[in-house]
């Protein structure tokens, strides 16, 4: 599965399949700090994503 | 299967996959039922606590971030519903070189798209400068200087646009921040004066619509609003304090979910028994100015004192 992080890095993540709560913490990601998108739709944290997936994470970054 | 729906969980209302998961009422829901979820809350969150009234004008302080964005699409969204509510929006333009410029261009974009109307008003017009020449050599100082003057210039701004109401576009992060960054800086009085409780009469009101709704969930609706922007964040908050208590209490709230909203409950209580006793000392006016003000100068012309202005 291939990870696109916020700062455009990207990761294949092997251990799939795996729920986004799982692969955000193995990237030491909170996922209460980010947003997951597939395809470009969001994606709940449980998600079950496998080894065909493409997911985008969105930092929240703050802003007012 | 369905691109969208492989490994997703469905929604608890319908049959449409998830777009998140509500930990607290373990619950999930889909775009459509999220984003009417999150609007009855900041419905519920504003007549609960009778925050706007009929006949009201509200300034809704814009910055082009994404609180106040998602706090004016709601609110010009929810408003025509209630009788005679007026919205204004309003930038300040503190005077940010490299980030400043694009976030004004999408305060204004953002009001005009709306059909509201819409003021900026800039630092250099009410202090002489720029919040850059202001703050140079005291740029670790940068947050609180600024929030200072922000503040001043927010109730300027709201006086000449004739507002009842002052609303901005705190979140449950921002509010649960400010309740933990004022109880390690051991300043009670402080956490009860950036409420909507001192009004009096004397000032307009402030209320923080989204005090309960998460900044994750406000980046959600954003995004399912097709308005996320990759808008440049302000250069100073790396001095913050509280960058570091936003990454702590974050943690804290995904291992124990909860946190941020029992610390808004915490702010709630003191406020409910304390609002009285310490806003019971008469208000003095300062002596530069004439606002009112708790010593012989208020907090803004003593820190332009101090700033050699
Ligand atoms: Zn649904
Ligand atoms: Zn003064």
């Amino acid at each position: 599965m291939k990870l696109i992080l916020s700062d455009h890095d990207e990761r294949i993540i092997e251990h799939c399949p795996a729920t986004v709560e799982q692969i955000l913490l193995e990237a030491g990601i909170n996922p209460l700090d980010v947003l997951v998108s597939r395809n470009g739709n969001l994606i709940s944290e449980d998600t079950v994503v496998g080894d065909e997936d493409e997911i985008r994470v969105i930092r929240i970054a703050h802003g007012g | 299967m369905n691109q969208k729906v492989r490994g997703a969980s469905l929604c608890s209302r319908c049959d449409e996959p998830a777009v998140v998961f509500q930990r607290d009422a373990r619950r999930h829901l889909c775009a459509v039922h999220f984003m009417a979820d999150l609007e009855s809350r900041v419905t519920d969150t504003i007549k609960t606590r009778r925050m706007i009234m009929e006949g009201d004008r509200v300034v809704v302080a814009i910055s082009g971030g994404k609180d106040s964005t998602a706090l004016l699409l709601l609110l010009s969204r929810l408003l025509p519903a209630w009788q005679n509510v007026q919205l204004i929006a309003i930038t300040i333009d503190e005077g940010i070189a490299g980030y400043r410029e694009a976030t004004v261009k999408a305060a204004e974009d953002l009001a005009h798209r709306l059909g509201i109307e819409y003021h900026c008003i800039a630092f250099p017009d009410l202090f002489g400068d720029s919040l850059d020449v202001l703050l140079k050599g005291r740029e670790t100082l940068a947050c609180s200087i600024c929030g200072i003057l922000r503040r001043k210039a927010l109730v300027v701004a709201a006086q000449r646009a004739g507002a009842t109401k002052l609303a901005t576009g705190h979140n449950l992060d921002d509010e649960a921040q400010s309740v933990f960054m004022n109880a390690l800086r051991g300043d009670l009085p402080r956490l009860i004066r950036n409420s909507g409780a001192d009004s009096k009469g004397r000032f307009i009101p402030r209320i923080k619509p989204l005090s309960f709704i998460s900044e994750k969930e406000i980046a959600a609706y954003l995004v399912l609003k097709n308005a996320w922007n990759e808008l440049p964040e302000c250069p100073y908050t790396r001095y913050a304090l509280r960058r570091e208590v936003r990454s702590i209490l974050s943690d804290f709230e995904y291992r124990h979910p909860g946190t941020m909203l029992h610390l808004m409950e915490s702010k709630e209580k003191i406020e409910r028994s304390c609002a009285g006793p310490l806003f019971s000392a008469p208000l003095r006016t300062c002596r530069t100015c004439g606002d009112p003000s708790s010593g012989d100068l208020c907090q803004v012309c003593l820190l332009l004192r101090s700033l050699g202005r």
